[in-house]
């Protein structure tokens, strides 16, 4: 089984919905996304489009079990968000692995970081292809004795 | 003298200009004047108010627990819920417990639980939430001048002098609370048409379970009388011979020993960049203190005022304003306590001292960036896709400031000369 899954990457001027369909074609939770020239510019996935699609101030909140049903359609209103540009809501936290990485350097990666993908790039910051995190598990788990 | 002064009015433009981080700014500023010896160690120690720090700590540990059992957003939802969807009842709902929570809490804690609820009460009545909250931030600035432990300048005020949390009460709540109130019907008036709410949208506030909100009933039940106590004990400090700090720390002792969240979570939580920056600051300060140059600024406004009495607390109030509101009210708040201390001298008269606290906390309102709590509106409000401008946030925050002082002024003179 190989670590490595090849995806395809968004480009970050292109609108959200795009990025959002291109999501729904493939079978990873999250693409790596890159910028005009080519390098990698960040991670959007399905955590970083229920950020964009549900309110700002969800994420401000400690708890939100007392917000009713009726509070739901308030996403509709933020619709709008879909032909913004992808990168606005790309996650930019610094997080990828070079070629000839490591397990512990994807363990050390997952551990601290909130992602389930984890983009490879070569020297120059061109995406090679991205790691799972449910394809470390099966590999990792199959070592088990 | 020459160059405490320097490397002083360096950190304070540094400060201003946002790009270093204050706390380490106000660290290699204390640095710089030990290693240069224009302050000797000791000195510069004995310059450290450690019960400002103790206060301060006891506070963020006593906010972070009581924080956790969501007992402040459940009295943010109903009262958001008394309103019933009237506009004037819902700003009022909203100014209120603000205004109230910013005299115990401090005002950036205050400003995070609110703003959340808030953006929430107004999807839910389908108005534009930025007035709301340019309202509570008002709210919140001006209220937290109210008590000791609400605005870290009468934290530091009563650490410097030994003011007690009644006398606060008894002479800045007063005045507090009418500007806050003053300044919230205005504010009301000037935004009405942005707030109104359909009549079919009125009861959609009802449906938030605001019971819910209460995330640990046990936690709160463990918490709740411990909290009781700490605040009464804030307004009993002085007969009981206890330092506000002493109060603090020992509500917070309290609470940790019967508290089931993590210890090292809560200790985490403790904002340690603003008790190091407070540790800079005063080091700095008393560097001033020590080389003459706090008495050579006393002379100048003596010399300005002429010693009158009602000058000298005009100039007090409109300077620490109008300077605390466009450099930082703490750096503010503590090079003055020095200059007022020498004018008061041993007159026991701390008329001086209210004008200083009022100046200082009123002057939060001035720009977006005046006070912590502002910053921290901005961004939430950024980060829900409705950002507040700079200048916007000027438009109605130099008219309070100038609106408010002009009250504290006010009073100030009708009350104290």
């Amino acid at each position: 089984m190989g670590i490595l899954s090849h995806v395809p990457t968004l480009r970050s001027d292109r609108p959200l919905r795009e990025a959002v369909e291109t999501l729904q074609e493939v079978d990873v939770p999250a693409l790596p996304v890159e910028d005009a020239r080519g390098s990698l510019y960040g991670i959007f996935g399905e955590r970083e489009f229920i950020e964009a699609i549900f309110p700002g101030y969800i994420k401000e909140l400690r708890y939100a079990g007392f917000v009713p049903h009726s509070l739901d359609v308030a996403i509709e209103r933020r619709s709008g968000c879909l032909d913004k540009p992808v990168g606005d809501y790309t996650n930019r936290e610094p997080i990828a692995v070079t070629e000839g990485f490591s397990d512990a350097e994807l363990a050390e990666t997952f551990l601290h970081h909130r992602v389930l993908i984890v983009p490879v790039v070569d020297a120059e910051r061109r995406v090679i292809g991205v790691v799972t995190r449910r394809t470390f598990f099966d590999i990792v788990s199959a070592r088990m004795p | 003298m020459a160059l405490s002064i320097c490397i002083f009015a360096g950190a304070l433009a540094l400060i201003v200009s946002e790009r270093f981080d204050r706390t380490k700014i106000a660290l290699v500023g204390a640095a710089l004047l030990l290693l240069t010896q224009t302050i000797d160690q000791e000195l510069a120690l004995e310059a450290i108010h450690f019960d400002t720090l103790g206060l301060l700590a006891g506070m963020m540990i006593i906010v972070r627990l009581t924080e956790a059992t969501g007992l402040y957003t459940f009295i943010a939802i109903r009262a958001g819920q008394l309103s019933r969807g009237r506009p004037f009842l819902l700003v009022v709902a909203l100014a209120v417990p603000t205004a109230i929570l910013s005299a115990f809490l401090d005002n950036l804690t205050t400003i995070l639980l609110m703003v959340p609820i808030t953006f929430l009460l107004a999807d839910a009545f389908d108005i534009d939430p930025i007035p709301l909250i340019l309202i509570e931030v008002m709210a919140c600035n001006i209220g937290g001048a109210a008590t000791l432990i609400g605005d870290p300048p009468n934290i530091m005020i009563a650490s410097a002098t030994g003011l007690s949390f009644m006398d606060f009460i008894i002479n800045v709540a007063p005045i507090a609370y009418f500007s806050t109130a003053v300044v919230v019907c205005l504010l009301y008036l000037a935004f009405r048409r942005r707030i109104r709410i359909a009549p079919e949208m009125r009861d959609k506030v009802l449906e938030l379970d605001a019971s819910r909100s209460i995330e640990d009933p046990r936690e709160l039940k463990r918490l709740a009388p411990l909290l009781i106590l700490t605040i009464v004990a804030f307004f009993v400090h002085k007969p009981l011979n206890l330092e506000p700090a002493t109060v603090a720390l020992c509500g917070a002792t309290a609470m940790l020993a019967f508290s089931r969240q993590s210890l090292q979570e809560t200790l985490g939580g403790i904002e340690w960049p603003t008790l190091f920056f407070f540790v800079g600051l005063f080091v700095m300060v008393g560097a001033l203190e020590h080389t003459g140059a706090i008495d050579e600024l006393t002379g100048a406004i003596v010399s300005i005022t002429d010693g009158d009495r009602t000058a000298e607390l005009l100039a007090i109030t409109w300077s620490s304003s109008i300077i605390g509101g466009i450099v930082d009210n703490i750096p503010l708040t503590a090079t003055m306590i020095p200059v007022v201390d020498s004018i008061a001298g041993d007159s026991g008269d701390n008329a001086y001292w209210w004008a200083l606290s009022l100046g200082a906390c009123f002057g939060g309102n001035l720009t977006i960036i005046s006070a912590a709590a502002n910053v921290a509106a901005a961004g939430m409000a950024s980060r829900a896709g409705q950002p507040i401008g700079f200048v916007q946030f000027l438009k109605i925050g130099v008219p309070v400031t100038v609106f408010s002082t002009v009250l504290a002024t006010i009073y100030l003179l009708l009350r104290y000369t």
